[in-house]
């Protein structure tokens, strides 16, 4: 069964592109159907395994095996990779499903589906991997498939350009990455899980010789590998690539920078999470990244115009809480708020592709508004979506953000303090420019300047129907979860798969901190109500006055400027210099160009010698006489 | 200087190999010139021959003298015979108009 | 001695001048009259030194053959008048590399002639004493036509080769010329070439048709 689940969405993928001779229809009908059978085993699997502990490592064979190195095609089913292939397999399907009325005018359909499928198949192949190889491959994998999907429309120019900016920063990463692996093969011999985990707590205090300094092996292995988390989550000063990748189409934003892709980097991070309990200085790098990600993607996201971009971050600001939760210890937190996460980001930036969809392709909010009795499904949905984001009490981002914040309280460490007051103004934050965007596109006057109100209609069914279900997940998984996922029976059911090197005492939560957050959330609506409905002349003119401040955030910080400057352009001029002078005018001229000119130059002047008198062709034979002649008498 | 040796007539036979020599590449007159330096040089081997031969008293010398002689002689007409029908075709046998093979 | 070196100077320095001569003449029948003085000179100097034979045959056959060939095609193709001088003027860039490398030559050539020390011991074959009693003809003829026969055959086959290959390459066929064919004469039948007519009195026959 397992089998089928990993390799039913290759199938699909190939299958789906193939089709597309066939008949377009055939290959959204056979890779939307692999997909869901996936999803329904993957659910059983999740079912078994919770209530009959089933797990098991199935190995499909042996991919490498030289000298010490061996590493197998398996499919590890444990509690951490049951979660993940719930997660990922229920918003693939419903993704697809999503797709084929979404692309429905779209003359390429097949390659999209073909597309999705592939990247769900290495997703999948890198969540139920058991050695670091088959992590990678997957990691590569889905990497390579958002660079597919994003630059889908390639012959949009910028499309490509953000394409080519996600692979190349999710490659920043990746290198990170690989340098942790390799340390961790060099060190221990092994890159198993199983053994690698084994051999950790014998290496506590083991120092390695990195880049000239003694630095402790731990540490610099987690710090690697928490680089190529921060590449393919995109926390912050990797994180540029994110917003660009709004490029693609909405359900690729819905699947890949909502749910599955962008949560890779958390489940490596808890998946090495006996590595990294051991070195107290990553933890804490982890933490403070993860915080000051929510904190940044949170600002900017107040000031953006675009819809998508909005969402995405605010995917990134809650990348930053699940980082956050890992780096205080509680990893299963993090997974926890990464399960519900999904489906609530999944659900509004599905609801926001029929937003779109309604206003024909228009994703500036400001050139929205009032529409809200005319496409009340949509409108429904992105309310529950909303809530479950801000932490609205019940719904389930109210149990997982939470849950993040007690803990960094009983954390009683300086970091965790520092992230408390953090996260709840983060949480603040988010309630607002989540409200913004709800309020500035279905309430208010009517901005479109091209489209009639009446021209705007609610989406078809088949895009509706995926939208419910995931409702239900937003409205009821957190609610429905949280006892089996960081309840105090918690630390069992995760044993086998996350390492806890001491639990969090999670007694008694202190009154206060229970409803500080959800009065914070509360309150944001009516105050964002006032400010973005009612009286909106205050925020505009708080923009002039501090005109500054509005265009730092407007501007992402100036990060991406900041990188140019100091990374781009100094390449490009490197790049620029061996180009012009190391390859053309060195090794050029003294390669091909200069051994064809002096082979021309030498040839003209041999043509002299031939020259046709015969006294010349006697004069050469004489000079070569005497040339011997003095040669055997010198010797 | 009185008493003729053998060195004597090597060095005369030198010279007029060295002369012979020059003729080919010096001239810039026609080809007769060439042919007939040819001979020069001929003439010069033959000296050297025979006064080896005589002087170690060895007649091969003289035998492989009258040999050079035949060839020198079948030589020298064959090359004629070309220069003959060379003019014919081309019309002058001035060294500087002889350049086909050019290139 | 005296005489001796006497002679050998008075020649060689013939011999050098008209060599020197050949190739600086203006006109190029100089040239070949210079060859042949020099081909004169040499000889008298074989003779003068004991190889009597090879000294006439220098003169029977080079200078008899060999330079009045020379001379019949300098005549046949007019080369006669020409006149220019190639050392002086512009045309004469080529001369002093030229004459660098060909002393070059001389000078090692020299060094051979003054390194060499006559050895006194060549004596090898039986064939080569030079006796005093007979002449230097009988000599040569003792051991040409014994041990030496196969090359002087040889020799003979070179000059018939190259008798053929001067023909060969010189004959031409000149058209407006009338040649006789013997194979057509020998071949001619009586049926073909006699008629008999029946010739009426009186009247004769017209023979021209």
């Amino acid at each position: 069964m397992e089998y089928i689940l990993l390799f039913l969405p290759l199938l699909g993928s190939i299958l789906g592109y193939l089709g597309k001779s066939i008949k377009f229809f055939f290959s959204e009908i056979i890779t939307s159907l692999f997909i869901s059978i996936s999803a329904i085993l993957s659910i059983i699997i999740f079912y078994k395994g919770i209530n009959f502990n089933d797990y098991g490592n199935y190995k499909i064979f042996t991919w490498i095996n030289s000298g010490d190195f061996v590493a197998n095609w398996s499919i590890n089913i444990d509690p951490l990779s049951s979660v993940m292939l719930v997660v990922v397999t229920l918003v693939s399907a419903l993704v697809h499903v999503y797709s084929i009325g979404y692309m429905s005018r779209d003359p390429h359909k097949p390659r999209f589906m073909s597309y999705l499928s592939l990247f769900t198949f290495s997703m999948l192949a890198l969540v139920v991997s058991d050695n670091f190889l088959q992590l990678f491959f997957g990691w590569e994998g889905v990497g390579l498939c958002s660079y597919l999907l994003i630059g889908f429309w390639y012959k949009k120019e910028s499309a490509n350009n953000a394409a080519i900016k996600a692979f190349i920063v999710n490659r920043v990463g990746d290198f990170g990455l690989a340098i942790g692996i390799f340390l961790i093969f060099y060190h221990l011999g092994t890159i198993n899980f199983s053994e690698v985990f084994e051999l950790i707590p014998m290496n506590i205090d083991k120092e390695i010789f990195f880049l000239g300094r003694e630095l402790n092996f731990i540490t610099v292995t987690c710090l690697f590998l928490f680089i190529g988390a921060m590449g393919k989550s995109a926390q912050f000063l990797l994180h540029t690539w994110l917003p660009d990748a709004m490029e693609g189409p909405t359900p690729v934003s819905a699947l890949i920078h909502a749910a599955t892709m962008v949560t890779a980097g958390v489940f490596l991070v808890v998946r090495c999470s006996p590595i990294f309990e051991y070195s107290q200085f990553a933890l804490n790098l982890v933490a403070i990244v993860g915080m000051f990600t929510a904190v940044f993607a949170a600002s900017v996201a107040l000031v953006q115009n675009d819809i998508k971009k909005i969402i995405a971050y605010s995917t990134c600001s809650q990348l930053g809480y699940m980082f956050f939760s890992a780096g205080i210890g509680a990893y299963h937190v993090a997974i926890f708020h990464l399960f519900t996460h999904a489906f609530f980001k999944a659900l509004l930036f599905l609801g926001s592709g029929s937003v779109i969809h309604a206003f024909k392709d228009e994703q500036d909010i400001r050139n929205m508004g009032g529409v809200w009795k005319k496409l009340p499904y949509t409108y429904l949905l992105m309310i529950i979506g909303t809530l479950a984001l801000t932490g609205f009490p019940f719904l389930s981002g109210f149990y997982s953000k939470d849950a993040i914040i007690e803990f960094a309280y009983f954390k009683h460490s300086s970091v965790g303090n520092y992230a408390l007051v953090i996260g709840i103004f983060t949480a603040f934050l988010t309630a607002i420019y989540s409200w913004r965007l709800i309020l500035k596109t279905f309430h208010g006057p009517y901005n479109n300047k091209t489209l009639p109100i009446e021209k705007t209609h609610e989406s078809p069914a088949i895009m509706i129907i995926p939208l419910v279900f995931l409702s239900f997940g937003a409205i009821l998984a957190g609610y429905m979860f949280k006892e089996i996922f960081i309840g105090s029976h918690s630390y069992e059911f995760w044993r086998s798969s996350i390492f806890f090197l001491e639990t969090t005492k999670h007694d008694h939560v202190p009154l206060w901190l229970l409803i500080i957050t959800p009065v914070l959330v509360i309150s944001a609506i009516p105050i964002s109500y006032y400010y973005f409905i009612k009286n909106i002349h205050v925020v505009e003119g708080f923009k002039k006055t501090n005109e500054q401040l509005y265009k730092f955030l407007l501007n992402k910080w100036y990060i991406d400027e900041l990188f140019d400057l100091i990374i781009v352009n100094p390449i490009k001029k490197l790049g620029l210099i061996f180009w012009k002078k190391g390859d053309r005018d060195i090794i050029d001229r003294f390669g091909p160009d200069g051994i064809s000119k002096i082979i021309k130059s030498i040839s003209n002047k041999a043509v002299q010698l031939q020259s046709g008198y015969i006294y010349d062709y006697a004069f050469v034979m004489l000079i070569g006489l005497s040339a011997l002649i003095t040669f055997l008498i010198l010797n | 200087m009185i008493e003729i040796g053998l060195g004597h007539y090597l060095t005369l036979a030198a010279i007029i190999f060295f002369l012979g020599v020059v003729g080919i590449f010096l001239n810039r007159k026609n080809v007769i010139v060439i042919l007939m330096s040819i001979e020069l040089i001929l003439l010069a081997v033959n000296i050297n021959l025979i006064s080896f031969s005589i002087f170690s008293d060895d007649i091969v010398g003289q035998i492989f003298t009258m040999i050079t002689l035949t060839v020198a002689a079948a030589e020298a007409a064959i090359g004629l015979a070309i220069i003959v029908v060379f003019y014919r075709n081309k019309g002058s046998i001035r060294v500087e108009d002889i350049h086909g093979m050019k290139g | 001695m005296l005489a001796h070196a006497f002679f050998f100077y008075f020649f060689s320095t013939i011999a050098i001048f008209s060599a020197l001569m050949v190739i600086t003449a203006r006109s190029t029948i100089n040239s070949v009259f210079f060859l042949i003085l020099d081909f004169i000179s040499v000889g008298c100097l074989f003779i003068m030194i004991g190889a009597e034979f090879l000294g006439m045959i220098l003169l029977i056959v080079y200078v008899g053959a060999v330079a009045v060939l020379f001379l019949f095609v300098v005549m046949m193709l007019n080369v006669a008048s020409q006149k220019q001088s190639w050392f002086s003027g512009k045309k004469a860039t080529h001369i002093p590399s030229g004459l660098i490398v060909s002393i070059l030559i001389l000078l090692e050539l020299l060094v051979i002639v003054g390194g060499w020390k006559y050895k006194e011991d060549i004596l090898s074959s039986s064939s080569l004493i030079v006796n005093e009693n007979i002449s230097n003809t009988h000599q040569i003829g003792l051991v040409m036509y014994t041990d030496y026969i196969l090359y002087f055959q040889m020799s003979g086959l070179i000059l018939l080769l190259s008798m053929i290959g001067a023909i060969l390459l010189t004959y031409r066929k000149r058209e407006a010329v009338k040649t006789q064919s013997y194979i057509n004469q020998i071949s001619r039948e009586p049926s073909t070439s006699i008629e008999l007519k029946k010739v009426d009195f009186n009247k004769g026959v017209k023979v021209d048709d």
